[in-house]
């Protein structure tokens, strides 16, 4: 028996009607960027080294960013999923956190932390030659501190939907506690984790604030887009904004449909 | 019970506020035992426990002679099976058995035994390989979640109220299917349940577990006739526990005062005067009051004049209730039922062997226990036999 679709009720409609118009408030202020812009300019900002250079720096550092998102992101929302701890509201709000802070705000604690004299910049520079004013760490530091919670939240629900019975079932049948985390836990949880990291890359690439007080050089494509705006206006700056948002979206777009597949790992544990 | 399938001996654990006090247990090769009781009893802990997810405090755990206290469980050699199975929802069927057998070659055991494709065509499965887990009937997921577990060859098999998630008529199919494979596998089998009814088709013998202790270990018969306390009783439908004093022996029986009647039982003689007198209902016979003077003991029956208060069908059987001084539930059949015309206010005699009245001694515990269970529990189940 296949569902019959219930015909939509009166109530269905007319939210339909409300939430179009945020559908079109969304959509009308992109397209218009996109028609004031003819393809020759495009195609002429395209060219421009520096403003491709600006392009790639955001999509690595943002690629960084959901590496660490996920190195260090996934474990925390493993424990916050899987144990009952003193604290773990706290715990769950830091996460949050950043989500609240105004982005400025970020930047500047970021820097007083991360600078040359800061408490963790100071030993990173000593120690490790790490510096992060002006630098492509700096950029990485300042997207993973406004884009982190994404991955986290996404994997935890991901990791609080699998039946916990799953993996003790796994660990009666031979595997340790780590192989079970591979071969059952981090495939049932895959599509969420690759939401969390695919909302965490779009995030980073879109910070401005932060990465502009922590590291406003080398210049992100927000960043390059905000200087071009001051030195040259609308004009110039529109073409690399469009530009910047054709390759966001066809990377978002790409990376949906990617967690949207089924059973990525289909054969584990043969 | 000698204890070569699993021992468990004097196994205590804590956990937050709940704790498992002294658990001693003891299967046979083979033998499946059904571990009984309410809600929150502590069945599943200590499943657990003998899995290897909570190590006790102290006391010793060891599977077909082995010591495993202190093992973790990928070690220990038990197959797990909880409700709806656990299978694994991104591996397909054969992807399934193979993670059990796949498993079993790590823990280092060269002699591979049998294939994939073997394991599934003796559990008729083979046309299932690609199929994933949430595209199975019920039958056909128990079937997998048996051969994944026996592909990793386990010395003994837990299984977790595998059923309480299917209608009636599945769970009976599905626990045939189990007990067969079971017999035919010779592993022992612990069956954790809240349902009598899993007790009385599947066990070799019966542990109810009550408040984290282990309350009686015995046959199924044993536990339903000779409860070893009111709560075993009551949670086995016990449907008549009047309290009643002992006067004294005469002739092997005891002697009991109930209410204004007297009555007569066997068996061994009880700790204390004030008495719960347990009868099950089945073992109540009734008939119409039409020869009055043979009330009293007569043989080895006691006979009470008695007055029906309630009759009613319960589906299976019909349930009635006589005022004998006490109140008094019998079971009978349908049929009988409706031959004797038991209607309210008739006049009946109640039969009540003598070997069917169990004594027990009252105590405070027993009564406490008795209170916060809901009685009849065991109702619809008498209903199987």
């Amino acid at each position: 028996m296949t569902p019959v679709p219930a015909r939509p009720t009166g109530l269905v409609l007319v939210f339909w009607l409300v939430g179009s118009l945020l559908l079109a408030f969304i959509v009308v202020p992109l397209i218009g960027l996109a028609t004031t812009q003819s393809g020759g300019n495009l195609a002429r900002v395209a060219a421009m080294p520096d403003v491709r250079l600006a392009i790639w720096l955001s999509l690595l550092a943002a690629f960084l960013t959901a590496c660490w998102a996920a190195l260090l992101g996934i474990p925390l929302a493993y424990v916050l999923a899987r144990s009952e701890f003193r604290g773990k509201e706290i715990v769950s709000a830091i996460v949050d956190l950043p989500l609240a802070v105004p982005h400025t705000v970020a930047g500047i604690a970021l820097l007083i932390v991360f600078g040359r004299q800061g408490l963790i910049g100071g030993p990173a520079d000593r120690i490790f030659g790490l510096q992060f004013w002006g630098t492509l760490a700096g950029v990485v530091a300042g997207m993973l501190f406004v884009s982190a919670p994404y991955t986290v939240n996404a994997a935890q629900i991901g990791f609080e939907a699998i039946d916990p019975r799953l993996e003790k079932v796994a660990r009666t049948l031979g595997m340790g506690p780590w192989r079970v985390l591979l071969r059952v836990t981090l495939p049932l949880a895959w599509r969420s984790i690759v939401t969390g990291l695919t909302l965490t890359y779009a995030r980073a690439i879109s910070e401005f604030a932060a990465v502009a007080i922590l590291a406003y050089y080398p210049m992100t494509a927000p960043v390059k887009i905000y200087e071009l705006f001051l030195q040259f206006g609308l004009d110039e700056s529109s073409g690399m904004a469009l530009l910047l948002l054709i390759v966001s979206l066809a990377l978002f777009i790409m990376f949906r449909h990617i967690a949207r597949r089924r059973r990525v790992f289909v054969g584990a544990g043969r | 019970m000698t204890g070569t399938g699993l021992a468990i001996e004097g196994a205590c654990l804590t956990l937050g506020r709940f704790s498992l006090r002294n658990i001693d247990l003891a299967l046979d090769a083979g033998e499946i035992l059904v571990l009984l009781g309410p809600n929150g009893a502590g069945k599943s802990v200590c499943l657990e426990m003998i899995a290897g997810f909570h190590r006790p405090a102290s006391g010793r755990i060891a599977i077909h002679g082995r010591d495993v206290t202190h093992l973790p469980p990928e070690q220990r050699r038990v197959g797990l099976m909880f409700q709806n199975f656990g299978l694994f929802p991104h591996l397909t069927v054969a992807g399934n058995v193979a993670f059990g057998l796949h498993a079993r070659r790590r823990a280092g055991h060269s002699q591979s035994g049998r294939s994939i494709a073997e394991l599934l065509a003796q559990f008729g499965i083979a046309h299932l390989a690609d199929r994933h887990p949430q595209d199975l009937s019920p039958g056909e997921k128990q079937r997998v979640a048996l051969a994944r577990a026996l592909a990793a060859r386990p010395d003994l098999f837990l299984f977790d109220e595998p059923f309480s998630a299917l209608d009636a008529r599945t769970r009976d199919a599905l626990r045939d299917e189990l007990k067969t494979f079971l017999r035919e596998a010779g592993v022992p089998a612990i069956f954790v349940s809240h349902d009598m009814t899993d007790a009385v088709l599947l066990a070799d013998r019966v542990a109810v577990i009550h408040q984290g202790a282990i309350q009686q270990v015995g046959t199924v018969p044993g536990i339903f006739r000779q409860p070893a306390n009111a709560f075993v009783a009551a949670f086995t439908g016990m449907e008549n526990m009047p309290p009643g004093r002992l006067l004294g022996k005469c002739d092997d029986l005891w002697r009991i005062q109930i209410a204004d009647q007297v009555l007569y039982a066997q068996g061994d003689a009880p700790a204390g005067n004030d008495l719960l007198l347990c009868i099950r209902a089945e073992e109540v016979g009734l008939c119409v009051m039409d020869d009055a003077g043979c009330l009293g003991l007569q043989g080895a029956t006691n006979r009470l004049a008695g007055r029906v208060t309630d009759a009613a069908s319960l589906g299976a059987i019909s349930k009635v209730t006589v005022d004998c001084g006490f109140p008094l539930v019998a079971y009978l059949t349908n049929r009988n039922m409706r031959e004797l015309g038991l209607t309210p206010g008739l006049e009946v005699v109640a039969e009540i062997e003598t070997s069917s009245i169990h004594l027990l001694t009252r105590d405070a515990a027993g009564a406490i226990a008795l209170r916060s269970e809901p009685r009849g529990a065991g109702v619809v189940l008498v209903a199987h036999f």
